[in-house]
């Protein structure tokens, strides 16, 4: 993995954390988003480097609300949750442990913090301990050779021996309805985690239902549901193992490629990412740091992609804007591959210049 | 969407201009639209944090929640937003006429009509219906008498604009999609600023240009998100000034700022819209529309109780039969009153246009299940579409929507179809009943039905809103006190 | 400001949109220090000091506590005034003055202690006067503590004639948690949670004391006169 380190330079890296881990599915095809997650570029800071506008910020507003409910369901040796919970998975009363993890006698550093987090989950799965809901855990997962440490909101353990994950979240569940771009981005956000601990105390003991608590209607009042993350897990797992076969992506790039955020200038910066393939799609844009970079890059360079799927997959086989309207020109020299299409769209392009006429 | 509309953003791309979805406005326009754009505090489910509102392009009112995690601001800003929507509502829908028919029924002269920017501009509407529709105006969390009854009529235009063709709350953005194509993507299109950067950008600049300029932090969005940048620059310390000094200059000042681009850019898109001729359809609707304000208007007066949270489970499968239906006879209609819409259908199979080459106006057979022969003249159309329909299919002509024809062969560029009824009731089909040879005809498989026949739905499948089956949710004590977090 | 007008135009001009953001917000500061140099709000003083406010909260609580309820307590039952920030340093303060002038004061608010490593437990006030065991926090000590400190709120309630609603309605928000005191809606009836937290507790208690009885054992062998009141380990002095 010294390759990643050289990429990188003397610039300090960019923490992953669940979010960004999760982040990593929103588009697996793209080379460019692997080589810069895996050598752990700090994507803001390259972006700010190149005076893009940073969009990706979270407002202070909600990140307040935000701590303000996790702080409420947490409250009083979490007894919002406790409740929650000997409702949802019919918790016996007298499994109501609660332990602070972050309690790791004055140790505030994150390796011994994983450490105490290890040995009371691994002491709590073999029975010993009395611990039901273990509070600021902070777990360990190995992305593309770096250890990264995630730190879920709760871990709940319940009798029969099985951990789930507990997220807080505090967008409204109305009427029993949720945003679901939300509740699939705290999904996504979940699996990581779940992924995590399953590497710590194997596959079977970890759920892979995860409980959602949100607050209810209009209120403060938190409620909660399970959300199955079956398949999150997969996709999560495809693509972590893609980043550890980063490989042979590397050997496709420039031998003396860097992306040194600090030592580098604007314009080595925008060439050196230009050297790293991508693969612009407009999802990219709520997913990836880089979307208006690529964005700008796709239209300069025509690409069909950068107008949406429903093009992409209508016009199939043709990359560029240009080849596309020259298809649609009769007379023009086409591909046997492309007969077809250029029949359709010399068609449509007909259609449509009547139609306006 | 079809392969005309990704042909026409690719052209659209490449001529750095949009280009016409349509040729006439699908949508009703009101005399006086009610511009609302709204905006909410981030994180948020239903914390209104200011709007700008009113049917004056030069004269918008602002309102502000200076301090948004108030609750008693909170619903003094509802109070207000009531004191504008409310008057202009009542007195729209308070002006009825009676429609003679078999069962005569109640339809207003005209309708209100709300526009917002966005769909999330209408969802979040909604949250704001539902959040003070059960509001008590007596009693220990009483609130002004505005607040429900805005939750009310909020809620009851929200449920409607779920219902394709519906003119009484819409979208912007959703307005300009169903009239132009623009060269960038679908997530793109749904900020209001980059999609009418495509359609009508400003002098001196091309589509992508001024649409780009949507990216710059002096272009706010168009909500009722706002940019946590801003957030944090700038909304934080106003609302903070105003909890130590008491004073809402910061607030609506730098709401302001946020707001009124997006003020001025709806009035501009309805500017464009209203330079298209309304379709046939598109008025056709807005009586519907009337006639459902009516009903409603109607269900307060007579003291009916405010919409439930939930529908039965009987309801919901009713309501989704009704949304499905609207939706078809919405695509149908567009279809049949635009040729630039019907294009899109030819491209992909499901409709055909060509000229008649052949007519056999003496064919009469038995029809299945009948007894007496009746006339079933055939018509062949030559086309050069890439008809996608089977034998035996059901068609309809948009330039002869009341009569259907089944089609009966197809060959190599040539479709035969058999007319089958609106011929008269003579032995041989009426003087010009059938296509003539010549003629240049288009037919397709989609029937615009139950829109351009009845404007009302049958009586057992009216919403209970509107006087059919009574709800069976009754908002408790528990509504009324609903601590707003 | 002038300057920073122009700064904006040039850098929105060549498309450096987050510097015309940063310089705008910039902007939005500077003119707004220059029309509101005005009212400072006025800081009133309190009539009872903060340490003396969460010492009474604590007393009626009767176990280790958390700011925001020691706040909420001394709200709604004394009617006090005080925000969570003033609670931050207080044992970081305490400590300070009892490793000056021990046991100079009459009680100290001190630190309760994880029972595993005898290290402060995060965000937990507790008083000095209590029994070591009182202060220790095992895994089923957060929820005991709970149950016991809403017992003796209900106690309290029952004693008292004149009671605000905020009391009652701080009791109804802790029943909604405890199964069978109350559904958190109205106000609660005190003689049901005490019923119903005693039910609980009964359940737990006998583990709980044992563990708190081993782990006050553990710390009376090992930890000295501070790190008995503050904790061990090197976090002792920051944040309670
Ligand atoms: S924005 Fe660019 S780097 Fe990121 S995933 Fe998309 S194409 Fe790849």
């Amino acid at each position: 993995m010294n390759r990643l380190d050289a990429i990188r330079g003397g610039t300090p890296g960019q923490d992953h954390n669940a979010r960004s881990i999760a982040a990593l599915a929103a588009n697996p095809a793209c080379d460019r988003r692997a080589v810069l997650d895996a050598a752990a570029i700090d994507k803001p800071r390259l972006m700010r480097r190149l005076r893009f506008d940073d969009r990706w910020g979270q407002s202070p507003f909600a990140i307040q609300r935000n701590q303000q409910f996790t702080d409420l369901v947490k409250a009083n040796g979490a007894a919002h949750l406790l409740r929650l919970l000997r409702t949802l998975l019919d918790l016996p009363i007298e499994e109501a442990g609660y332990v602070n993890l972050e309690d790791a006698g004055g140790n505030e550093g994150q390796v011994a913090r994983h450490g105490h987090t290890r040995r009371v989950i691994r002491q709590t799965a073999e029975g010993r301990g009395r611990a039901t809901i273990l509070d600021r855990p902070l777990l360990r997962l190995d992305v593309a050779g770096a250890q990264v440490y995630l730190e879920p909101d709760v871990i709940a353990f319940q009798l029969g021996g099985v951990f789930h994950i507990v997220a807080i979240k505090s967008f409204a569940i109305v009427d029993d309805q949720a945003d679901t771009p939300k509740v699939s981005a705290a999904a996504r956000e979940a699996a990581v985690y779940v992924h995590a601990l399953r590497e710590l105390v194997g596959r079977d003991l970890v759920s892979h239902d995860v409980i959602l608590v949100c607050p209810r209607d209009f209120t403060n009042e938190p409620t909660a549901t399970t959300v199955d993350v079956r398949h999150q897990l997969v996709t999560l797992a495809r693509q972590l193992s893609r980043l550890t076969r980063i490989d042979t992506i590397l050997d496709r790039l420039p031998e003396n490629l860097s992306l040194d955020l600090d030592a580098l200038s604007p314009a080595q910066i925008e060439a050196a990412v230009a050297a790293v393939p991508a693969r612009y799609a407009p999802q990219c844009l709520s997913a990836c740091e880089l979307s208006h970079l690529c964005r700008r890059e796709a239209h300069d360079l025509g690409h069909l992609d950068a107008l949406g799927r429903v093009v992409r997959d209508d016009l199939g086989g043709i990359e560029s804007v240009r080849a596309a309207l020259r298809v649609a020109t009769p007379g023009e020299p086409v591909a046997d591959d492309q007969a077809e299409i250029a029949e359709r769209l010399r068609h449509v392009a007909r259609l449509y210049d009547e139609a306006v006429a | 969407m079809s392969l005309l509309h990704s042909y026409v953003k690719v052209k659209a791309r490449e001529r750095g201009r949009a280009l016409p979805r349509a040729t006439v406005r699908h949508v009703h326009l009101a005399e006086a639209p009610m511009v609302f754009v709204p905006l909410r505090l981030a994180g948020e489910a239903a914390a209104p944090l200011g709007a700008m509102v009113g049917t004056d392009p030069r004269r918008p009112t602002l309102l502000v929640v200076p301090q948004p995690r108030n609750r008693d601001l909170r619903f003094q800003f509802l109070a207000d937003l009531g004191a504008v929507l409310l008057p202009y509502i009542d007195r729209i829908s308070r002006q009825v006429e009676t429609v003679e028919a078999k069962t005569p029924f109640e339809r207003c002269l005209d309708a209100p009509q709300i526009v917002v920017p966005s769909p999330g501009g209408v969802e979040f509407a909604a949250k704001l219906g539902r959040s003070s529709r059960f509001r008590r105006t007596t009693g220990p969390y009483a609130v002004d008498p505005a607040v429900p009854m805005l939750g009310r009529w909020l809620t009851f235009l929200a449920e409607q604009s779920e219902f394709a063709g519906s003119s009484l709350m819409v979208a912007m953005t959703d307005l300009l999609t169903a009239h132009w194509v623009t060269g960038q993507s679908a997530v793109e299109d749904a900020d209001l600023a980059a999609l009418l950067g495509w359609i009508d950008p400003p002098e001196g600049l091309t589509g992508p240009e001024a649409a780009a300029l949507a990216d710059d932090p002096l272009t706010p969005p168009a909500g009722p998100d706002t940019h946590p940048e801003f957030d944090r620059q700038e909304l934080q310390k106003a609302i903070e000034h105003y909890d130590v000094t008491g004073s809402a200059t910061q607030v609506e000042e730098a709401l302001h700022g946020q707001l009124r681009p997006t003020w001025d850019r709806m009035w501009q898109a309805i500017g464009l819209l209203a330079a298209l001729k309304e379709s046939p359809g598109a008025t056709t609707r807005w009586e519907r529309d009337r006639v459902h304000v009516a009903l409603h208007r109607a269900w307060i007066d007579g003291g009916g109780l405010p919409q439930g949270k939930r529908d039965s489970a009987v309801a919901a499968a009713k309501r989704l039969a009704r949304l499905e239906a609207a939706q078809q006879s919405f695509e149908a209609t567009r279809a049949f009153d635009d040729p630039l819409v019907m294009a899109e259908y030819r491209a992909d199979g499901v409709a055909f246009a060509g000229e008649v080459v052949a007519v056999d106006l003496t064919r009469r057979i038995v029809p299945p299940g009948g007894k007496r022969e009746v006339p079933r003249p055939l018509v062949t159309i030559e086309t050069s579409d890439p008809v996608r329909l089977a034998k035996g299919k059901k068609v309809r002509s948009p330039s002869r929507p009341r009569q259907s024809a089944t089609i009966t062969s197809l060959a190599d560029r040539m479709v035969t179809v058999q007319i089958d009824d609106g011929m008269g009731r003579g032995s041989q089909p009426a003087e010009g009943s059938v296509p003539g040879v010549g003629t240049v005809i288009c037919y397709t498989e989609l029937d615009p039905g139950e829109s351009r026949r009845a404007p009302l739905p049958p009586r057992e499948e009216t919403p209970w809103t509107h006087g059919g089956p009574p709800p069976d949710y009754v908002p408790t004590d528990d509504d009324a006190a609903e601590p707003w977090s | 400001m002038g300057k920073l007008r122009k700064a904006i135009r040039q850098a929105t001009a060549a498309g450096r949109h987050a510097e015309a953001r940063a310089l705008r917000a910039r902007l939005r500061e500077a003119e707004r220090q220059w029309d509101a140099e005005v009212e400072q709000p006025a800081t009133q003083p309190p009539l009872v000091p903060v340490r003396e406010q969460v010492h009474r909260a604590l007393t009626l609580l009767g176990a280790p506590t958390a700011a925001r309820m020691i706040v909420a307590v001394d709200e709604s039952f004394f009617g006090g005034q005080m925000a969570n920030t003033q609670l931050t340093s207080l044992r970081r303060d305490e400590e300070k003055s009892y490793r000056s002038a021990p046991g100079a004061r009459p009680y100290y608010l001190c630190a309760a202690l994880t029972s595993e490593l005898l290290s402060p437990a995060r965000g937990l006030l507790a008083l000095s006067t209590w029994a070591l065991p009182q202060r220790i926090i095992g895994p089923l000590s957060p929820r005991t503590d709970f149950l016991t400190s809403a017992v003796r709120l209900a106690e309290h309630l029952m004693r008292l004639d004149d009671v605000s609603p905020g009391a009652f309605r701080l009791l109804g928000q802790l029943a909604q948690n405890i199964p069978g005191a109350g559904d958190g809606f109205g106000p609660a009836d005190p003689a049901k949670v005490i019923a119903a937290a005693g039910a609980e507790l009964a359940v737990h208690q006998e583990r709980d004391q044992m563990d708190r009885r081993e782990a006050a054992a553990r710390a009376t062998d090992r930890l000295g006169p501070v790190e008995r009141l503050f904790g061990s380990g090197i976090r002792t002095v920051r944040s309670a």
